[in-house]
């Protein structure tokens, strides 16, 4: 704290390059399919890139080491809503008991064929026409 | 009486001005007091109208539509423009600085710009009112809150910059504890309502964002369709019950915190008793804080998620409970062999451990995911969180108000009246809510306006009992403004419950605008009754 640290130029645009380099690694591996891990990837590249940007260009590393702390925890904190989150989307549906409503977080699941059409107001909607459908018992 | 005494942060400097731009923390917290109690009683209005509505099945008074606008108002005035803001606010700022023996806070100015952005986001929400007001509950749910045509905008863009006035204070008062103590002030001896501060403030800055994210996200989603909540564009409506409970089980230690400090001050000055369990107290705080970020999903039980989390979130949630009862048992051993004398402020505290005993208890009651299925959205949830948020919070407020009144502004109120309309708040508040307990359990869902025949008795009797509690509180905040507007002086240097903490013992009442005429030197821990004989004074 006491001393102004002043940082070579040099490290900075070492810092600016490992930016631009990471840059590219994010677009390079969203082409490889990871399936669900491929958010945890780009999360974790993101990650490393903040870092770099706090730890170096905002001075992070030389400061109070109070403010590492604060930082840390807003990580942690990140952490926890994301992985909770994620026990939630993970596990959606009857401990996955049942195929049927297993997933409905899914676009591609059949939860969401088998509900009927509707508009705003919760109204059956015909599919065909977009028409309010009176006898909706056909469904 | 010296001449520098006679001055104080009330009358130097004086003119509108000296006000409106004033970097004093007391002064700010002054108007943070004013604003705040403003809102509270413009809230509880909306409350009497909605009690009244309740009092006989049916649409007597308002029609359903304005109820739903009536509740959505009341609770987010009540929680975001009230409680929240208010109290650490009011409270908060007028005494943080002279508990720890600082001539202010360690960013005045950005003091002042948290009140002006408090009083920016609270024109949005007056706006909202003005304009036909918003009927999508305080929690803003999507899907509806994305279709509703009332103003949800300008109400969540109000909550979104007040937001901020929050993270600023907590950001300042962070500061302030770590940067602005008198030498020789540790950590173990500040007084406990510091603790709480510091807590509060630890919450405000990691919860608060992601509150503003949320209604930006909200916002988003109703202009321009992103689609994150939607599942029709493969959102997810639970979602957004996640971001919003992601911040608003934190706000309720938000909440609740600073009613503990109050309390954890309270007790040991009318018991003249060291506080039982310092420590325990003050890391008990911070492990609220902690385990308040982990138990969001307990509010999500029915509403579909894993049920994985079901007993993740559940199980968690019974954790909360071992540092509260911590507190409390440390209270009620505080008290034991005390010299306890029944003023205004220690009446206060009782009736705070008497309710939100009762709120906490039935907070685990609900992170019991079997039984929440049965009473989630009916009347128990309502008396819940009543019980904790006004119960515990507003009494507790309360119980401050009439503790540092005299420290504050210089002058005492009328203890008698004070005391019968401590006790018509503490009867009063009992008789509203304790019905809406047994009416949850019977089933009565909240937010209707309307209800079966079978609840009638148990509403009337909420209605009754609520009318007595609103004529309460407005006799207890008249009582104190009338002895300001009386000028019913108390002297400079009294101490009227003779309290240990430097604001009692080193500076005047009302204090001098630059606290302390030289940095204080300390002499004694916050409450070491059992070291120091403090002589209660008070003399007009
Ligand atoms: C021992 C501590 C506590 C526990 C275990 C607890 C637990 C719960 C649970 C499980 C619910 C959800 C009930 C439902 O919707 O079905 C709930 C609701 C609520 N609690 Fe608590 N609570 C505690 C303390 C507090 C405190 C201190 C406050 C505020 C000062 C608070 C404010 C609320 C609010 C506002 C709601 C209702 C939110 C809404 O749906 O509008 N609680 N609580
Ligand atoms: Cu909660």
């Amino acid at each position: 704290m006491s001393e102004h640290h002043i940082t070579p130029l040099r490290t900075y645009l070492i810092i600016a390059a490992s930016l631009l380099f990471l840059s590219g690694v994010t677009v390079w591996v969203s082409y490889i399919d990871l399936g669900s891990f491929n958010i945890v990837l780009a999360m974790f590249v993101a990650t490393v890139k903040a870092s770099l940007v706090a730890f170096f260009f905002m001075h992070l590393l030389w400061d109070d080491k109070k403010n590492l702390i604060m930082f840390l925890m807003s990580l942690m904190f990140f952490g926890i809503f994301v992985t909770i989150t994620m026990l939630d989307t993970a596990f959606r549906g009857d401990l996955g008991l049942n195929p049927e409503t297993k997933d409905p977080i899914n676009k591609r699941a059949a939860f969401y064929d088998t509900l009927p059409l509707t508009d705003t107001h919760g109204h059956p909607v015909d599919e065909h026409s977009g028409k309010h459908d009176e006898d909706k018992d056909h469904h | 009486m010296s001449e520098n005494m006679k001055q104080n942060y009330l009358n130097h400097p004086k003119g509108i001005m000296s006000w409106l731009l004033t970097l004093d923390h007391k002064r700010i917290g002054l108007m943070y007091l004013v604003s705040g109690i403003l809102f509270f009683f413009l809230g509880g209005l909306l409350a009497l109208v909605m009690r009244f509505e309740l009092a006989a099945p049916g649409n007597d008074i308002i029609s359903n539509e304005i109820y739903n606008n009536a509740y959505t108002l009341h609770g987010a005035i009540m929680i975001f423009l009230f409680i929240i803001p208010a109290i650490p606010g009011a409270l908060g700022n007028i005494l943080l600085p002279l508990m720890v023996g600082a001539k202010d806070v360690a960013f005045p100015r950005l003091n002042l710009a948290s009140f002006y952005i408090y009083s920016f986001g609270a024109l949005f929400a007056l706006y909202t009112i003005i304009n036909g007001g918003v009927d999508t509950g305080w929690t803003f749910y999507t899907p509806y809150s994305t279709q509703s045509s009332s103003n949800v905008v300008p109400m969540t863009l109000g909550i979104f910059i007040i937001g901020f006035s929050s993270i600023l204070t907590g950001l300042n008062f962070i500061a302030t504890v770590h940067k602005m103590r008198i030498p020789g002030l540790t950590w173990y001896k500040l007084p406990l309502f510091v603790w709480a501060l510091y807590g509060t403030s630890l919450v405000q800055i990691t919860a608060t964002p992601v509150l503003a994210i949320t209604m930006v996200l909200l916002m988003l989603e109703r202009f321009l369709g992103i689609g994150i909540f939607d599942p029709a564009l493969g959102g997810d409506p639970v979602l957004y019950q996640h971001f919003f409970w992601f911040y608003s089980h934190p706000a309720v230690y938000i909440m609740i915190l600073p009613a503990f400090g109050i309390i954890s001050e309270i007790i040991p000055v009318h018991s003249r008793k060291k506080i039982w369990g310092y420590k325990f107290i003050a890391y008990s705080t911070l492990s609220i804080a902690f385990i308040g970020f982990l138990v969001w999903g307990h509010h999500m039980f029915t509403s579909g998620q894993s049920v994985f989390s079901q007993i993740v979130f559940s199980f968690i949630t019974y954790f909360v409970g071992i540092p509260t009862g911590v507190k409390i048992f440390s209270w009620i051993l505080t008290m034991y062999k005390g010299q306890v004398s029944f003023t205004p402020p220690m009446f206060y505290a009782l009736a705070f451990l008497f309710l939100f005993t009762i709120g906490g208890l039935t907070g685990i009651f609900l992170g019991a995911v079997a039984l929440d299925i049965h009473l989630h959205d009916t009347y128990f949830v309502v008396a819940h969180f009543h019980y904790v948020m006004q119960g515990g919070t507003i009494v507790a407020f309360l119980g401050g108000l009439h503790h540092w009144w005299p420290k504050s502004f210089g002058v005492m109120y009328n203890q008698t009246i004070a005391n019968i309309a401590a006790l018509g708040v503490f009867i009063g508040f009992n008789g509203t809510f304790f019905p809406q307990f047994l009416l949850g359990l019977r089933g009565m869902p909240r937010r209707y306006a309307t209800y079966d025949e079978q609840f009638v008795e148990l509403h009337s009797y909420s209605t009754f009992w609520s009318g007595i509690l609103g004529i309460s509180i407005f006799i207890a905040v008249m009582n104190l403004f009338w002895s300001f507007i009386k000028r019913n002086k108390v002297d400079p240097g009294s101490n009227p419950w003779g309290g240990m903490t430097l604001e009692w013992t080193h500076t005047s009442s009302p204090p001098h605008p630059h606290n302390f005429e030289e940095e204080p030197v300390l002499q004694h821990g916050p409450y070491d009754y059992d070291k120091v004989i403090v002589q209660k004074t008070y003399k007009k």
